[in-house]
């Protein structure tokens, strides 16, 4: 009876190692560096989704404040190697465990609050998060932080003259965030999110402490939106607290998700692989002087798949699945 | 030796409303006992104040020679008091076992476990069948086995029914009652609120009777369907004199 179960697991993960491996490849004939660029991009916004999704997704509590943890791993990373001489590499470690421990705190207060009013609170700190950064000096303020460049190298995480060094990291990092999600989907922790999820009361009922569960999957989630962070500082080399830690991030995060496929496994990396291309394409074909396309294509695109496939688009590959609308 | 559960002058109240008022009751171990009384006499907030749901204003609450009055309902369902839900409260997105196993994790958190364990409760209430649906799927009276699977995939030592064969239809009902007998005999103390009298009399040893938030009679069924007092409440004072 229990072969479904163990044969649905075995194949996610073949699947997952296929695509990785083609994935892999797939810059070696892919020499175009804007094609690169967008490549990069949808493999970090399907990290960062897959992050989102563990707090949003399988625990329930929509956060529109993600851009807070993302902006936090950029700033540690970027500020422990302009101030201190910190490698990057810690400085991803650091970020993400600065993120779990806010994301904890945050979550002490904020837990106590159910839905919209949950809600509210998340844009609220991350939008107060981002005028602190803009008015704290030392951090660089409004203007931000130029992140020297010595030389290419893994030492500091810094190349000038290729993006497959890049490449393969946002590779790596989507794939660490899947096979997080992975292995969570067979653990305690997922059945008691999605039991705190779909009902509260029952699920405090058969014995699962609710508020301790949501205080798990938001410092897993907060680290793994921070270590994105930390990622895309590096990537860009320059950060200033607009560009990591705008709404704009906020949603390019929960998106994704959505439109794959909430609280699934697969659903943000579909997501992600359908809107960031989209959205990037658009902007620079359509967009220029006609700033907002993209927002329009999206908008459309999320209003279409909410009427048509609430459940997300990850429904339409597993036909023996049956997906319930929420 | 110790009742199971014990209830030690337990008064609920909420603002000006005395919805329990100095119930002390005692639950043996391995009885199946009805608690039943007319709406409104404070059936499910005592059933509450049993589950954890929230403390009493009065009293305390004794479980297995312990004093569980502070604890909130998670940390009672680890000691073993498991419930179910008048209104059900299925996990609707989840499917049918995934919903047993979020209760076999309070025993283990070994996943094999729990599934193995999920698997025989669902065996054991008769939904094995439906094990890979989507519990929103589910019709009511399975939902309420469902309940039923879920509380008893905690490994309780006492179960709390909250009107599981209300509103079932005659057959479903007879195989509820029968599953209620399933689960008394593999140990488990069974306390369950009704107000179909017909259903729970043939089932229970022991009734409690609550009125106005207090305990009016209590005894053995054949006693209490003949007392006045319970007439009375249930049918006003003009039958109870007859009687």
């Amino acid at each position: 009876m229990d072969k479904t179960f163990a044969r649905r697991r075995r194949r996610d993960l073949i699947t997952a190692l296929g695509l990785a491996v083609i994935a892999a490849l797939v810059p070696l004939f892919v020499s175009d560096v804007y094609v690169q660029n967008i490549m990069v991009l949808t493999l970090m916004y399907a990290a960062l989704s897959q992050s989102w999704n563990i707090l949003s997704g399988y625990c329930g509590q929509i956060s529109l404040g993600h851009a807070l943890y993302f902006g936090l791993g950029a700033y540690t990373t970027a500020l422990l190697f302009t101030k201190f001489g910190v490698l990057p590499w810690f400085g991803m470690i650091a970020g993400g465990l600065i993120s779990a421990g806010i994301a904890m705190a945050l979550g002490y207060p904020c837990f106590r609050l159910r839905g919209h009013y949950f809600v509210i609170a998340t844009i609220v700190i991350a939008e107060t998060a981002l005028l602190l950064f803009q008015n704290w000096d030392w951090a660089g303020a409004a203007l931000g932080i130029d992140i020297p460049v010595r030389h290419d190298s893994w030492l500091t995480f810094q190349f000038t003259r290729s993006k497959l060094p890049y490449f393969y990291f946002a590779l790596a990092l989507a794939a660490v965030a899947w096979l997080v999600t992975f292995w969570l989907e067979d653990s305690k922790w997922s059945y008691w999110w999605r039991a705190v999820r779909d009902n509260p009361e029952a699920a405090e009922s058969l014995g699962v402490v609710v508020f301790n569960s949501k205080m798990g999957a938001a410092a897993v989630s907060a680290f793994l939106t921070a270590v994105g962070g930390s990622f895309y500082a590096q990537f860009v080399s320059y950060i200033d607290p607009e560009s990591v830690m705008g709404f704009q991030f906020s949603l390019l995060m929960a998106l994704p998700a959505v439109v794959g496929g909430i609280g699934t496994l697969w659903g943000p990396v579909l997501g992600a692989v359908i809107l960031i291309p989209l959205t990037e394409l658009t902007r620079s074909y359509i967009g220029g002087s006609g700033r907002g396309v993209d927002l329009i294509v999206y908008g459309t695109l999320i209003v279409l798949i909410s009427l048509a496939r609430p459940q997300g688009l990850v429904g339409l590959f597993a036909p023996g699945r049956k997906g319930t609308a929420r | 030796m110790t009742p199971l559960l014990e209830i030690r002058g337990v008064s609920q109240r909420f603002g000006g409303l005395i919805a329990n008022s100095d119930i002390s009751i005692a639950v043996g171990r391995g009885e199946i006992v009805g608690l039943i009384g007319p709406n409104g006499a404070g059936k499910s907030t005592l059933f509450n104040l049993i589950a954890g749901v929230a403390p009493p204003t009065e009293g305390s609450i004794w479980f297995d020679g312990e004093d569980v009055t502070a604890l909130p309902a998670a940390q009672r369902c680890r000691r073993g008091i498991a419930r179910t839900f008048q209104v059900v409260k299925s996990f609707e997105t989840m499917s049918v076992i995934d919903n047993v196993i979020v209760g076999a994790l309070a025993r283990t958190t070994i996943m094999r476990e729990a599934r193995r364990k999920a698997w025989d409760v669902l065996e054991f209430a008769g939904l094995a069948a439906r094990a890979e649906v989507p519990a929103a799927d589910l019709i009511p009276s399975e939902k309420r086995r469902l309940e039923v699977a879920r509380a008893l995939a905690t490994g309780p030592k006492l179960l709390l029914l909250d009107e599981v064969l209300t509103g079932l239809t005659p057959i479903e009902a007879q195989s509820g009652v029968e599953l209620v007998r399933k689960v008394r005999a593999t140990g488990v103390t069974v306390l369950m609120v009704e107000h179909v009298m017909e259903i729970v009399m043939p089932l229970v040893d022991r009734a409690i009777v609550l009125d106005l938030g207090k305990v009016l009679v209590e005894g053995r069924p054949a006693e209490i369907v003949r007392h006045p007092k319970v007439i009375s409440a249930y049918l006003g004072d003009r039958h109870a004199v007859g009687a």
